[in-house]
């Protein structure tokens, strides 16, 4: 076989531009794909991140029935809690948790001198969830909570400009308790203004610390949602099932189960990129059909030569197979080291969305960082490397089979 | 139906080809039998049936009726591959147009046959440049068949057709793109190797000083033969 891949190898070089250039423009595909690729996972991975470090979970426990329904008495008891945290511990051994948060959540009303409007309450444990969220870094007015701040609310930047309020001002919120039917209220003064990016969020958020919030709504020690944060969102779904097996009587969700807009977002998204991408592969699967086509029709007398030596008809289809792979390897090879330095550059300095639009962009109820990273896994490269490999073999089959029926033995005979 | 040195042996072989219409027959019920180390030439005008003779002789063509047999195995019914093998082991070829792989050595292009037949390397090193030297292509080894005049690129074209010794070396007008001074001295040289070796040449030609150096002439006129003779040098 060693002939049939020397013949091959310098059959690719005898005209080197044509080579060079089909080389060339599937090194390029490969590259735009890849870093077509690192951009989107990168983008979804920063949606996924900001959702669950803004008020969500790579993991959340609640009641069963509190994703579709919501309700203030579906409330996790003192012993539900403590299973649920004991059992994370336990899972720090097998996942890469990083926190586990304990938060309450209720509608209620904000009212100051200046007027009312609905807020979405979050009861949470503050120095926890400023190592875990990404509230505080948000912030634009004031300071994050402190644990014991039970007078103390951080208010979305729309609630407190509707409410006319800054940092230190009081204002009075008003919440159904769990089991009263009597409406409850507490003056509170204004810790800090945080803007996420997200308007809805923005003109409904206030955050006060979880001691006060049971102790505002009569919870107890209960509390709404028990929530996971993750080193890496790939684990999710794992653990959400292996706690959904250790808890049958509770609701134990993935952020994909827990976002489901997010989650189709980036389904669609990835749908539509492959599909691109497709397009994009079979328009460059023309170049190279056209250039193994051309290089076998060219050669017809050689293969008739090959053929009366005694190359038997198996071998001269290898052979245009093993130039596809040489075409093939060497695209690969130069098509990854120029998408993964593109990869490199963009996982580091990144990709700034500004440069193409101005303001806020937000979409399935995610705000997008404003810098857009790329991120790679080595499946997620290996994808179109074989795809590339792939697609390359299968278009040289064409040509291959030529080669392999090409015998015109008349033509040898002609000067 | 072989006997014991017989290395071709065609009977009752006629080529039918059909075009647009009109059949054309190439070759009409033609006998012809070769015995190791015969120098034959295939004699005739352009039309006569040479090429398809010689193309039917080791299966690169397929007789409409009649049957062939190379080195005692008969050809009919082989398939593409069995085919390819039996030409790799028994059959050397020389092209008018040479037809060497362009983008192998001169030495390459000599070591193709034993690659394919996969003779060890030390052994394929030590046949190619002793067959090179033979032919007179000592230290040329290394050009490509562009850096070739016509004669030396025809020498090459001899060194892959003798350089795995084979059965029967075909050579199809093998002098017609030749100076006659590089024509003589390519018949010289297949001479010496009939007569050292004893290899079988069996080549077509129209060149009657070529067909004088033929030991056998058989004459082609319309695909039949016309005639089989000794040539009167060697009577």
């Amino acid at each position: 076989m060693t002939i049939v891949w020397k013949i091959a190898w310098r059959n690719l070089w005898r005209k080197p531009r044509r080579t060079i250039l089909t080389v060339i423009t599937i090194s390029l595909g490969l590259a735009l794909l890849l870093i077509s690729l690192g951009l989107g996972d990168g983008s979804h991975n920063q949606m996924i991140e900001s959702a669950v470090h803004m008020g969500s979970g790579h993991v959340l426990v609640q009641q069963k029935g509190y994703l579709e329904k919501g309700g203030i008495d579906r409330l996790l008891s003192p012993e539900e809690i403590r299973g649920v945290e004991s059992w994370g511990q336990e899972m720090k051994g097998r996942f890469p948790i990083r926190h586990i948060l304990r938060r309450t959540f209720v509608s209620g009303l904000a009212s100051s001198a200046d007027g009312a409007t609905g807020v979405q309450l979050i009861g949470i444990q503050p120095l926890e969830e400023m190592q875990a969220s990404d509230f505080d870094e948000k912030l634009i007015e004031g300071e994050f909570l402190n644990a014991d701040d039970g007078d103390w609310v951080i208010l979305g930047q729309g609630v407190a400009h509707k409410l006319a309020l800054e940092v230190g001002e009081k204002l009075v919120l008003m919440a159904q308790g769990v089991d009263s039917v009597e409406i409850r209220s507490r003056l509170v003064r204004v810790r800090g203004i945080l803007r996420t990016g997200l308007e809805e969020q923005d003109q409904a958020l206030a955050l006060m610390p979880l001691g006060a919030s049971q102790e505002f709504l009569d919870l107890g020690t209960q509390v709404h949602q028990i929530a996971f944060l993750l080193e890496d969102s790939r684990f999710s779904d794992e653990l959400a099932s292996i706690g959904q097996e250790n808890f049958p009587a509770l609701e134990v969700l993935s952020w994909g189960e827990a976002l489901p807009q997010l989650r189709d977002f980036i389904r669609i998204d990835d749908g539509g990129s492959y599909v691109m991408n497709l397009i994009f592969f079979l328009l460059i699967s023309f170049t190279v059909l056209n250039t193994l086509l051309m290089s076998v029709l060219e050669r017809g007398r050689e293969f008739a030569l090959l053929h009366c030596l005694g190359l038997t008809p198996g071998r001269r289809f290898i052979m245009v197979l093993v130039e596809a792979f040489f075409i093939a390897f060497l695209s690969a090879l130069t098509g990854f080291g120029l998408g993964f330095s593109g990869h490199l550059y963009l996982s580091r300095s990144g990709l700034p969305l500004d440069l193409f639009y101005s303001g806020e962009l937000s979409a399935a109820g995610v705000a997008f960082d404003p810098v857009m990273y790329s991120h790679l896994s080595p499946a997620r490269i290996l994808q179109p490397m074989i795809l590339v490999f792939g697609l390359t073999l299968l278009l040289s089959v064409v040509p291959a089979w030529r080669a392999a029926r090409s015998a015109d033995v008349h033509s040898l005979g002609r000067a | 139906m072989h006997q014991g040195d017989t290395i071709l042996q065609l009977q009752n072989v006629s080529r039918l080809y059909h075009q647009g219409g009109e059949t054309i027959r190439a070759l009409d019920r033609v006998n012809l039998t070769l015995r190791q180390g015969e120098f034959v030439a295939i004699a005739g005008p352009s039309g006569s049936g040479k090429t398809t003779l010689l193309n039917v002789s080791v299966g690169l063509d397929q007789p409409t009726e009649g049957k062939v047999w190379v080195g005692g195995q008969d050809l009919t019914g082989m398939s593409a591959p069995a085919l390819a093998q039996l030409r790799l082991n028994k059959v050397g070829f020389i092209f008018q147009s040479y037809n060497l792989v362009p983008v192998l050595s001169a030495e390459e292009n000599a070591e193709l046959i034993l690659l394919l037949r996969g003779v060890p390397a030390a052994e394929r090193k030590r046949t190619v440049h002793r067959v090179l030297k033979e032919v007179g292509l000592e230290g040329l080894e290394n050009r490509r068949p562009s850096q070739l005049s016509g004669g030396q690129q025809q020498r090459v074209a001899v060194a892959r057709a003798i350089v795995a010794e084979p059965a029967l070396v075909l050579a199809d007008e093998p002098t017609a793109n030749l100076d006659s001074e590089t024509a003589f001295a390519l018949i010289d040289l297949m001479e010496k190797l009939n007569q050292e070796h004893h290899t079988t040449f069996l080549f077509s030609t129209h060149d009657p000083r070529v067909m004088k150096r033929a030991k056998r002439i058989i004459y082609l006129l319309d695909g039949r033969v016309e005639k089989d003779v000794v040539s009167p040098d060697y009577a």
